[in-house]
C-alpha cells in the first residue's frame, strides 16, 4: 500500500510543478501579446516631441532627408527611410526622454512601457540632464557645447568607460543613466525601453547629420575640475548661501523639488526622489559632473551666470543633502539613508523655525 | 590504508558504469558554470574557468580521499575575484590577468598557512551545519533566480545588488520581453529533466536527457526557422583552448602597491574557499557515512590553489551543488570526480563543436534543476526542531539574499560563534583502551574532535567492542544527537552513562555483558 501512496504523492507533486510551469507559460504568452499590441498602437506624442519630430520631418517612407540639414547647408542628403514600426519606436523613445514618468500620458504604464519601474521616486526624467529632449540648442539653432546630446553620444558608438575601462556599447551607456537614478534594477539591455531610446538617438543623429565615429562638442558635459577654479577648495558654507540665493526658489529650501498637481515642475535634488549616492551627478562620487551641468544649464533663464567656483561650491553643498543610497552601498547603508531622509528635513525645519515663525515660508519643503 | 583503497574501488560490481555516468553528468553541469563564472563574475577569459574545472577537479580528486568531493570553480570565489580586481586594472586585459594570477597564488599560500598552523584550520570548524545548510539553500534559490534571464534568452545584468528585487524584476522581464523560442527550449529541457527524474532507472540520466531534448529542439528550430530568427544563443566553441596554458603570476616592482592592495581580497578568497570546503566535507561525511578529516580537504585545496595559478586556472574549492548532485546520484568512489575532470577535458578537446550547439536556455534550465536539488526539505525540517538552530539557519539563508554570499559567511559564522559561546563548550575527550570518554558538550563545535577520535577507536582491531561513556556530558545539541543516533547503529558500540548506574543498551543483560560491564567499571 505504501509504495502506491508514495507514488500518488509523487504524481501530485509532479503534476503541481508541471501545472505551475504551464500556468507561467500561459501568463508569459499573454504578456507578450499585450506587449505586441502596445508596440502596434499609434503613439500620442508629448507637445515637446510633437514639435521636435515635426521640425526634423519624421515620417515613414523609403528615404529620409533632414529639413534641418537642408536649411543649414542647403543640401539634402537622402538617407534610408523609416518603416511605420521604426517611426513608432522613435516616437516612443522621444516620449520616454521628454516625459519618463508619464505625467503627460493618459495611461503611463502602457505608453511609457514600465519605464518608471526602473527609476527611483516620482521626479526623475531623462530630460532633466539631457535637456531639449536630448538635443539642446542655442537660440541660433546650434547644438550647445557639452549638453549631453544623445545624437552625438550615439555616433560615439562603443566607448570605454573612463572609470572602469570596460567597453560600453550605447545600450550599456544608457544603463549608466539608470544606475544614476535606479532603485536597484536596470532594465534588461534587450528591453524595449532601451531599444526605443536607441532608435530615437539614432534618428536625432540622422536629422542633425552627425557622422559616425566623430567626436562632437555637444557630446558629454563640460566637466568643471578643481584646477579650473580659484583653487581654494570647495566651500560648503558658500555653497549653502548660493543655493539659498539661486536654487532654493525652484528646488525648495531643502532640495525636495516643486510638485504642482502631482507633476514635478522642478525635480528634487535631495530626498527620496533625487539621484542617488552613487550617481555621477553626486559631487562626492564624481566631483566634476554636477558643477559642469550647473555652469551650463542653471539657474533656468540665467544660464552662464555662475562661475566655476560657484558651481563647485553649490555641487558640494547639494551632494551633502540626504539622498537614497546607491545600489552598491548595501542594505545597511540604504536603511541609514532612508532614516536620514525621513528625519533630517523635519529636524532642520524645526531648528530653523524655532521661535522664528517668520522664516516658515523659506524653510521646509 | 584500507579506507584509502576502498575510496578508490567502486562498492559493488557493475558500479563503474554508474561512476562514469556521474562523471559525465558532472562534466556537463560544470561546463556552463565554468564559462559563466569566469566571464561574467571574475572578468577573465572563459579558458580560466575551464582549466579551473578540469585541473582543479583533477588535483582535488587526486589529493582528497573523500568519495563525495568535487572541486572546481566556484561562484562566490569568482565574484570575489571580480570585486577585488575591478579597481586595479581593466577586466580581460593582460594586467588584469597578471594580477588575477597573483591573487590566486596569494590565496593559495594563505590556505597553506591554514594547513600548517593547526589552530587556524580548527577555527574553520565553527561553521556549523545550520549555517552551511542555510547557505546551501540560499545559494540554491539564488541560482534559480540568477538563471531567469538566460532561461528566456535575455542578457544577464551584471549589477548584482538587491538580489531578491532583481530576481523579481528578472522574472517580470522573462514574462514580458523574454525570447519565446528560448523559453520553449528552456521549458522542454526543464520538463524532460523533471519528468525523467521520477523514474528510478532514468534518474541519473535525467540531466543529460534534458540537455539532449533541449538541443534537439533548438536544432529543429535552427533548421526550420533559422538562427537569425530565433536569436537563441549557443555555447561558444571552446575546443581551441587546448590541454594546458602555462602562465606566471605578476610580481614586478611596479605592481607591488597594487599587489599589497589586493591582499585583503586574497584573504577573503582563501577563507571563502576553505570555509566552503570544510563545511561541505562535514556535511558529506554525515550523508555518505565515510569519515574524512576536513584537513585533507584543506590540504588538497591549498596545494591545488598553489599550482593552478601557473596553468591559467581559477582557484578551486568544494562545490555544494555538484557534491549534492554526486550524493543524490549515489556515488561510490573517487572515480566519479576523476572521470568528470577527464570527461570535461575530452569534451572540451574533442567534442567542442557538439557542445557548441547546446543552447544557453537549456543550460540555464539545468542550473535551475541543480539549484532546486540543493534545497533539501529533510535538512530544513531537522533544523526547525530546535529554536537556536532554526534562527541560525534562517539568518544564514536570508543573508545570502540580503548581504550576498560573503555576507552570509560572515553573518552565519558570527551567529554560530555566538551560539558556541552560548553553549560554553569545552570538549575534553579521552580514549583509554576501548573506552571513549567524553566530558563537556557534544555539539557541532566539538563534534569534529569527537568524531575523529571515535573513528580512530572504531578501526582499532584489538577490541571487539567500543564503549562510549558520556557520563560527564552536560549538553548535547541536535547535531550531536543525530551523530549519536548514527553511532548507535554501529553494532560494536555500547553507550555508558554512569550516573544512571546502568548500561544504556537494554539487550546487554547476558553474562558476558555483565563481565564486560564489571571490567569496564574497573577501568573507570
Amino acid at each position: 500500500m505504501k509504495p502506491f501512496a508514495l507514488g500518488w504523492g509523487k504524481a501530485v507533486r509532479l503534476a503541481l510543478l508541471v501545472g505551475a510551469l504551464l500556468a507561467l507559460y500561459v501568463l508569459a504568452v499573454a504578456r507578450h501579446d499585450e506587449r505586441a499590441r502596445i508596440r502596434e498602437q499609434p503613439v500620442t506624442l508629448t507637445p515637446g516631441c510633437e514639435e521636435k519630430l515635426a521640425r526634423y520631418g519624421l515620417a515613414a517612407g523609403s528615404g529620409y532627408a533632414s529639413p534641418y540639414t537642408l536649411a543649414r547647408s542647403g543640401q539634402a542628403r537622402v538617407k534610408r527611410g523609416y518603416s511605420a514600426e521604426d517611426v513608432r519606436a522613435i516616437q516612443r523613445g522621444c516620449n520616454i526622454i521628454d516625459d519618463l514618468q508619464g505625467q503627460l500620458a493618459a495611461d503611463p504604464s502602457r505608453e511609457r512601457w514600465n519605464s518608471t519601474r526602473f527609476v527611483r521616486g516620482t521626479h526623475t526624467s531623462c530630460d532633466h540632464c539631457h535637456q531639449g529632449i536630448g538635443d539642446k540648442q542655442t537660440a541660433a539653432g546650434v547644438a550647445q557645447t557639452g549638453s549631453l546630446s544623445l545624437a552625438a553620444s550615439w555616433v560615439m558608438a562603443d566607448m570605454y568607460d573612463q572609470f572602469t575601462g570596460i567597453l560600453l556599447p550605447y545600450e550599456l551607456r544608457q544603463m549608466q543613466c539608470y544606475i544614476n537614478s535606479s532603485n536597484g534594477y536596470k532594465p534588461n539591455v534587450a528591453d524595449d525601453l532601451i531599444r526605443d531610446v536607441t532608435a530615437y538617438s539614432r534618428f536625432l543623429a540622422a536629422a542633425l547629420d552627425l557622422r559616425f565615429g566623430n567626436h562632437y562638442a555637444e557630446q558629454g558635459i563640460d566637466e568643471v575640475t578643481a584646477a579650473s577654479t580659484l583653487k581654494r577648495g570647495d566651500d560648503y558654507v558658500r555653497g549653502a548661501a548660493l543655493y539659498k540665493e539661486k536654487c532654493a526658489r525652484c528646488h525648495g529650501p531643502q532640495g525636495l523639488g516643486t510638485v504642482v498637481d502631482g507633476k514635478a515642475l522642478y525635480p528634487a535634488v535631495a530626498g527620496p526622489n533625487a539621484f542617488n549616492q552613487q550617481s555621477r551627478n553626486n559631487f562626492s562620487f564624481v566631483s566634476t559632473i554636477l558643477p559642469g551641468f550647473l555652469c551650463r544649464n542653471m539657474p533656468l533663464g540665467e544660464e552662464g551666470t555662475l562661475t566655476n567656483q560657484d558651481c563647485r561650491d553649490i555641487g558640494f553643498y547639494v551632494s551633502n543633502m540626504p539622498r537614497p543610497a546607491g545600489d552598491k552601498d548595501g542594505p545597511l547603508a540604504a536603511l541609514w539613508h532612508q532614516l536620514m531622509m525621513r528625519v533630517m528635513p523635519t529636524l532642520i525645519h524645526t531648528i530653523e523655525t524655532w521661535q522664528r515663525p517668520e522664516v516658515t515660508q523659506e524653510s521646509g519643503t | 590504508m584500507k579506507q584509502a583503497v576502498s575510496s578508490w574501488v567502486a562498492r559493488r560490481a557493475g558500479a563503474v558504469g554508474n561512476e562514469l555516468l556521474i562523471g559525465l553528468t558532472l562534466a556537463i553541469v560544470v561546463l556552463p558554470q565554468a564559462v559563466a563564472f569566469s566571464t561574467t563574475l571574475a572578468g577573465l577569459p572563459s579558458y580560466f574557468g575551464l582549466y579551473g574545472a578540469i585541473w582543479g577537479m583533477l588535483f582535488t580528486a587526486l589529493l582528497n580521499p573523500s568519495r563525495v568531493f568535487h572541486g572546481g570553480p566556484n561562484s562566490t570565489q569568482s565574484a570575489v575575484i571580480g570585486v577585488t580586481l575591478l579597481p586595479v586594472a581593466p577586466q580581460f586585459g593582460p594586467d588584469y590577468i597578471g594580477y588575477a594570477l597573483t591573487l590566486f597564488l596569494l590565496a593559495g599560500l594563505i590556505q597553506l598557512l591554514f594547513l600548517t598552523i593547526r589552530p587556524l584550520g580548527r577555527f574553520l570548524d565553527f561553521v556549523s551545519e545550520p549555517v552551511a545548510n542555510g547557505m546551501i539553500c540560499g545559494i540554491g534559490l539564488y541560482m534559480i533566480f540568477k538563471s531567469f534571464p538566460p532561461f528566456a534568452g535575455l542578457p544577464v545584468n551584471t549589477q548584482v545588488e538587491w538580489r531578491l528585487w532583481i530576481a523579481w524584476q528578472s522574472f517580470l522581464a522573462v514574462l514580458e520581453i523574454g525570447n519565446m523560442h528560448a523559453i520553449h527550449i528552456g521549458l522542454i529541457t526543464l520538463l524532460v529533466t523533471v519528468i525523467t527524474r521520477q523514474f528510478d532507472t532514468l534518474r541519473n540520466w535525467a540531466i543529460l536527457l534534458g540537455i539532449v531534448a533541449g538541443t534537439l529542439y533548438s536544432e529543429y528550430l535552427n533548421a526550420n526557422v533559422g538562427v537569425g530568427e530565433t536569436l537563441v544563443e549557443q555555447t561558444a566553441n571552446i575546443s581551441p583552448a587546448g590541454f594546458v596554458y602555462p602562465s606566471l603570476p605578476l610580481f614586478t616592482q611596479e605592481a607591488m602597491p597594487d599587489i599589497i592592495s589586493i591582499i585583503p581580497g586574497a584573504v577573503t578568497l582563501a577563507l571563502l574557499g576553505l570555509i566552503q570546503t570544510v563545511a561541505a566535507m562535514r556535511l558529506m561525511n554525515r550523508k555518505s557515512g565515510q569519515f574524512v578529516d576536513a584537513r585533507h580537504g584543506i590540504f588538497a585545496d591549498a596545494v591545488s590553489n598553489c599550482v593552478l595559478p601557473f596553468i591559467s586556472a581559477l582557484p578551486t574549492c568544494a562545490s555544494f551543488n555538484r557534491m549534492s548532485l554526486m550524493q543524490t546520484m549515489n556515488t561510490g568512489s573517487r572515480l566519479a570526480a576523476i572521470s568528470s575532470a577527464l570527461f570535461l577535458l575530452a569534451l572540451v578537446s574533442f567534442f567542442g563543436e557538439y557542445i557548441a550547439i547546446v543552447p544557453v536556455p537549456a543550460m540555464a534550465a539545468i542550473i535551475m534543476v541543480v539549484g532546486a536539488n540543493m534545497i533539501d526539505w529533510s535538512d530544513i525540517k531537522a533544523h526547525f526542531q530546535h529554536r537556536p538552530e532554526a534562527i541560525v539557519f534562517s539568518a544564514s539563508f536570508l543573508s545570502v539574499h540580503v548581504f550576498g554570499l560573503f555576507g552570509a559567511v560572515i553573518c552565519g559564522s558570527l551567529l554560530a560563534l555566538a551560539y558556541a559561546q552560548w553553549e560554553k563548550a569545552h570538549p575534553n575527550i579521552t580514549l583509554e583502551g576501548n573506552v571513549l570518554r567524553i566530558r563537556g558538550n557534544i555539539y557541532y563545535g566539538s563534534l569534529p574532535v569527537i568524531e575523529s577520535l571515535y573513528h580512530r577507536a572504531n578501526i582499532d582491531e584489538r577490541f571487539d567492542e567500543l564503549i562510549v561513556d558520556f557520563s560527564a556530558v552536560h549538553h548535547i545539541d541536535p547535531e550531536g544527537i543525530r551523530w549519536l543516533a548514527e553511532v548507535g547503529r554501529n553494532g560494536r558500540v555500547r553507550f555508558a552513562e554512569r550516573r544512571g548506574g546502568q548500561d544504556r543498551r537494554g539487550d546487554s543483560a547476558g553474562r558476558s555483558g555483565e563481565r564486560k560491564e564489571r571490567r569496564r567499571r574497573q577501568a573507570l
